[in-house]
């Protein structure tokens, strides 16, 4: 071993060292941001944990804003309560809709209860604990003489034994429907800014040339077509405004979970009869609103530079290989004798 | 075995059939989920042992790190806070996600390392591209890798800190600070040509230090790659993880005794994870903590099955002098490749 290689792995050992340090005092930083946990900031964090759950929303933020109607179409709610984890209740209003059940659809399609309706008192339904994580899709249907309106939204259960939902998502549970193609999974959300693909078909067959209307809290009202296959490209649009980025969305941990509530919604007229489908969930802001591609880069370049010093080549490396070159390759010709 | 399969694939050396292995695996784990569907990454093992990141959006499936990121912060931390005994039924989950990881360790053992791993086979290519490009090789003498070493254990108690954050103790960034920190998340999502994780978090004091020190490490390692084999390996979780359950896989690297062992140590100078103890240890002691189980030691051991790959006892790869010779004329132990690189020092050497 070469007087150069220990020079160059102290320059290794020295920068590892200092990348230690930086690991090894993230315990310090527990005080800085740490508070005592109460039962209803953890209440706030535990609404926050994960990106599906994060979707749910900062439930007193979003109730004040339901004050406010903000869309006709239907739609399910989704409120969240208990202790968190395995003790987490859910329970689903119906907006605009007034079902005569809530039905849930599990993604295990051969299970023997993958259809079942949940306990529904007209007002509330409450999410019972499915037998496998996942994706699981929920659904109201209201049914009157001219008309037929359903509410249907996706629901993420962070358990293990979760099934591909492709087969589920594509089972025709309503007449009209709209399915999202796909539906964003663990660790990715709808975002502002993004586009996401949904089929709409009627019975079955994909509609070409529907009409489909993207209603948000945030106000805005976007009409989109579908192509000749029934597949509709959403472009969310970026309406989270400045002032509710910085509002009370904060938990005092820090944790900045931006979320508003969309409707993408169809109609169509078939038979004399009027069907009205909503498919809604919660977007956040773009991806890059809280982030900065300009810094991140700077912090790469500056990590690079730290590695530079590995990359020169020393008078000591020319010597040294010059020596050990032709030992080796002794070595190798005395192995081969 | 394996010397007996690869040949008749076209591949002339192990380390050939590795290096297509790692390409493989690199776009299975990658880009994996566009070709088996975009819920893959919960169809899989969910707790490879390997650094397959949750945030690459087409990912086939992801490390075990994650899983017990998330059932540390949201299951059994939140069950400490909410003064609930932490029984075993909140424990299933952990439990199952151990046991899954297990089930394909045991096959694979740290193989998971050498051949499957993501981060591992970007650390290669850049290698070999610092070949080409005459960059020097940095190695660690056996003085310099005890210090190191220590390092991939300390990480581990990091641990402590997703279970702190779901007791609502720590700040809710720390629920998965592996994946704050991991260069693996940056390469994988840059490579299905997504900046969003390399750009830093504005939002929270913690997040931005905690994405500025990972952009930094990814930075590191990415320059020192080229002048330095497997960098990251070095200090990764993963590495003292799948340690913990070597001894229990069949899988393992075996060396027999040998006298002419002291007088060679060309498997030390070919060993990419500077394992000295390779050279002068056998038996059990010769298969590290650190070793990867990439088969180099076996490749440019010029005795007859001295260093041999064996599952179950049978052996896969096996040192043997006809197979070195072969070998070092394509490529040194150091990785350096014959004949296709300007190396001056050697030329001058030569002269």
């Amino acid at each position: 071993m070469t007087s150069n290689d220990i020079i160059s792995g102290g320059v290794i050992i020295k920068s590892t060292a200092l990348l230690t340090v930086v690991f090894l005092s993230l315990p310090l930083l527990l005080v800085a941001p740490s508070y005592a946990a109460d039962a209803e900031q953890h209440q706030a964090h535990m609404q926050h944990a994960g990106d599906h759950e994060g979707m749910a929303g900062n439930e007193r933020k979003r109730n004040m804003r339901e004050m406010v109607q903000w869309t006709s179409f239907p739609r399910l709610k989704m409120m969240m309560g208990g202790e968190g984890g395995e003790h987490k209740q859910v329970t689903l209003m119906p907006k605009n809709i007034a079902p005569s059940s809530v039905d849930a659809y599990s993604n295990d399609i051969h299970a023997a209860n993958m259809h079942r309706q949940l306990p529904y008192d007209l007002v509330l339904a409450t999410l019972d604990k499915p037998a496998t994580g996942g994706f699981h899709w929920l659904s109201a249907r209201e049914e009157q003489v001219d008309k037929v309106l359903v509410a249907s939204m996706v629901y993420y259960m962070s358990e293990r034994g979760s099934k591909d939902p492709t087969a589920m998502f594509m089972l025709q549970k309503n007449s009209l429907e709209i399915i999202p193609q796909p539906f964003p999974r663990e660790h990715s959300r709808y975002r502002a800014n993004e586009d996401w693909q949904f089929l709409v078909r009627f019975n079955r067959w994909p509609l070409a040339q529907q009409k489909v209307m993207l209603e948000t809290q945030n106000g805005s009202k976007v009409e989109f077509n579908s192509d000749a296959k029934g597949i509709v490209t959403v472009h969310f649009p970026s309406d989270f405004k400045a002032s509710a980025r910085q509002g009370d969305m904060v938990a005092r941990n820090g944790d900045r979970r931006q979320s508003s509530d969309f409707v993408l919604a169809a109609e169509l007229v078939n038979a004399k009869k009027t069907y009205i489908t909503g498919f809604n969930g919660s977007y956040g802001p773009d991806a890059f609103s809280q982030r900065s591609l300009v810094l991140g880069l700077g912090f790469t370049f500056f990590g690079m530079l730290g590695a530079a010093p590995l990359l020169r080549n020393r008078k000591a490396d020319k010597k040294s290989a010059m020596k050990t070159a032709p030992a080796i390759s002794t070595q190798t010709n005395k192995k081969e004798a | 075995m394996l010397r007996n399969i690869f040949p008749n694939l076209g591949f002339p050396t192990l380390g050939r059939f590795r290096f297509t292995v790692q390409i493989i695996m690199l776009f299975v784990t990658v880009y994996g989920g566009s070709v088996l569907g975009s819920y893959a990454t919960n169809q899989l093992t969910e707790a490879l042992p390997s650094l397959a990141c949750a945030y690459d959006k087409l990912s086939s499936d992801k490390c075990i790190l994650v899983v017990t990121q998330h059932q540390l912060h949201h299951r059994i931390g939140q069950a400490l806070v909410n003064a609930k005994l932490v029984t075993v039924k909140v424990l299933i989950p952990t439990l199952i996600s151990v046991g899954a990881f297990f089930t394909v360790f045991f096959f694979l053992n740290k193989a998971f390392c050498g051949w499957v791993c993501p981060m591992g086979t970007v650390q290669e290519l850049l290698f070999r591209i610092g070949r080409r490009l005459g960059r020097p090789l940095n190695r660690f003498d056996k003085n310099n890798v005890g210090k190191v070493r220590p390092i991939k254990w300390l990480m581990l108690l990091v641990l402590g800190l997703p279970l702190l954050a779901g007791m609502g103790v720590a700040a809710n960034e720390l629920g998965a600070p592996y994946c704050q920190v991991c260069p693996s998340r940056l390469a994988t999502t840059l490579l299905t040509m997504d900046a969003e994780q390399i750009a830093v978090q504005t939002s929270s004091g913690l997040g931005f230090f905690l994405n500025a020190a990972s952009n930094a490490l990814f930075g590191f390692v990415i320059i020192a790659a080229l002048a330095t084999r497997l960098p990251f390996c070095r200090i990764c979780p993963l590495l003292s993880w799948n340690a913990m359950f070597q001894k229990l896989s069949p899988m393992r690297l075996v060396k027999k005794q040998n006298d002419k062992c002291e007088k060679c140590s060309i498997c030390q100078v070919a060993c990419p994870m500077d394992i000295h103890e390779i050279g002068r240890e056998h038996g059990s002691k010769a298969f590290h903590e650190d070793c990867t189980l990439c088969g180099r030691c076996a490749e440019y051991c010029p005795d007859d099955g001295v260093i041999q790959i064996k599952f179950f006892g049978i052996k896969l790869f096996g040192s043997s002098l006809a197979y070195y010779k072969n070998r070092v004329k394509k490529e040194s132990p150091e990785g350096l490749p014959k004949g296709k690189v300007i190396w001056l020092t050697q030329i001058k050497a030569d002269k």
